[in-house]
């Protein structure tokens, strides 16, 4: 599957094996950030990525927000509490869990065509 | 609406919205904001009489009995009335005080403290702070004073609000400026980002260019993680003017040994909890160098430490 240079969330998730944790309508990412350090990601991400992380706190919403991050990734089958759900919703972030580990999932966004 | 794939049930955030005010508060609200301290105790060696006369000096029901910093137990109105009845008020506070005592935290939400009160169904709690010292009593009252307190105060900063409104050009200065200032306590992990949230709510209100909102939202982020980590605890004030933000965070110490080194991207001195959660990068205070058009930092060790930025702002073109 190939996939928009601003790609559509639900595309995303079949990309990645992920499901969608919180209620977004609709979302796009253009390109992706990997980093598991807040501040590393509040220096080099780039407004509009979709972040893929191992951390679960919910400092990672508050990072996401402060830097226009639409999306969230939570990879190697990582959840949130409830508590992180309903504060992204609040903040219109989208996140997103999946099982691969996050090598494995950067790959296949670079495989559907995510080079940014 | 929800087409995606979902797995869990999930707490939709429109069901969050539609709580009152003094909802808010208690979720909002510490248990060290509406205790009474500090703590009025007594000695196991005082007598029932003694801690009797201090109930009613201080018009408090419960006396925590303590023994240099160890609380040992509490004596409440109850078993002094039980000591008249009985006869024995003269008896020492070690031999009929209740011991095993339940404490709660100082950082606990009032919601908590709430459930607490319902749970044992006592009339008071012992405040303890993290290092399990005693600093204060926490009863059913002391909430119902403190929401009472902050619900006045809010309705006052409306009041004031509409009479400025009403006061026309006046009200335009009023509400040009705004200045958020907050207490950030160390290790409360839980509240970082709430100071930088509010703020990115002002500037996206006053149609701030979005670059220039990042950069202010991260340099007030950072200091408040910074706080968190790193210091003792401090407070932060961020002043909103049409034309600049102005941060100033400052601690009560330790101090930093060598400024340079921490103005160096990946020098941190963050220990193993904070770095579990992601901090700790050693980029906190070049990113917000970085994201400052004027910063400074004054700090030495086991001195306060100062810091000191200002973002200028520019609206979105196009917007008015």
């Amino acid at each position: 599957m190939k996939l928009e240079a601003n790609a559509k969330l639900p595309d995303v998730l079949l990309t990645i094996q992920a499901t969608l944790i919180t209620n977004t309508v609709d979302a796009t990412v253009h390109g992706c950030y990997i980093s598991d350090l807040l501040s590393d990601v509040l220096a080099h991400a780039q407004p509009g990525m979709l972040w893929a992380t191992v951390q679960v706190h919910r400092n990672v919403v508050s990072v996401a927000a402060t830097k226009d991050i639409p999306a969230v990734l939570f990879t190697c089958g990582r959840k949130p509490d409830a508590s992180v759900i309903v504060e992204a919703e609040e903040e219109g972030i989208a996140l997103l869990a999946t099982p691969l580990t996050t090598y494995e999932a950067a790959g296949k966004l670079w495989q559907a065509g995510i080079h940014e | 609406m929800n087409t995606a794939p979902t797995t869990e049930p999930v707490l939709s955030a429109g069901d969050a919205r539609k709580i009152t005010i003094a909802q808010v508060l208690v979720y909002e609200l510490r248990v060290r904001d509406a205790m009474s301290h500090p703590p009025f105790t007594a000695l196991p060696s005082d007598s029932l009489r003694t801690i009797q006369k201090l109930m009613k000096q201080h018009k408090i029901s419960g006396v925590p009995i303590q023994l240099g910093s160890k609380l040992l137990g509490i004596v409440t109105i109850e078993d002094i009335i039980t000591a008249l009845d009985k006869g024995h008020i003269d008896d020492l506070a070690e031999k009929r005080m209740a011991r095993g005592v339940i404490t709660i935290r100082d950082h606990f939400s009032l919601v908590r403290a709430v459930a607490e009160f319902e749970r044992h169904g006592f009339g008071r709690f012992p405040v303890v702070d993290s290092a399990d010292r005693l600093v204060g009593v926490l009863t059913r009252g002391d909430i119902t004073n403190c929401l009472m307190h902050q619900l006045e105060k809010r309705a006052e900063e409306a009041i004031a609000f509409e009479a400025a409104s009403l006061a026309g050009r006046a009200s335009d200065e009023l509400a040009q400026r705004i200045v958020i200032r907050a207490q950030v306590r160390t290790g409360d992990y839980d509240s970082a980002g709430k100071v930088s949230q509010r703020l990115r709510q002002i500037l996206r209100e006053r149609g701030i260019d979005p670059d220039v909102r990042r950069r202010a939202a991260i340099v007030v982020y950072e200091a408040e993680t910074n706080i968190i980590i790193h210091s003792l605890g401090g407070e932060i004030t961020v002043a909103i003017d049409p034309d600049k933000v102005v941060v100033d965070a400052v601690d009560t110490g330790p101090g930093i040994e060598d400024v340079n080194q921490a103005m160096q991207e990946g020098w941190s001195t963050a220990g193993r909890l904070p770095r579990e959660l992601g901090f700790g990068a050693g980029m906190g205070l070049p990113n917000m160098k970085k994201c400052s058009d004027v910063f400074e930092i004054k700090s030495s060790n086991g001195q306060k430490t100062f810091v000191h930025s200002e973002i200028f702002l520019r609206k979105v073109t196009g917007a008015s």
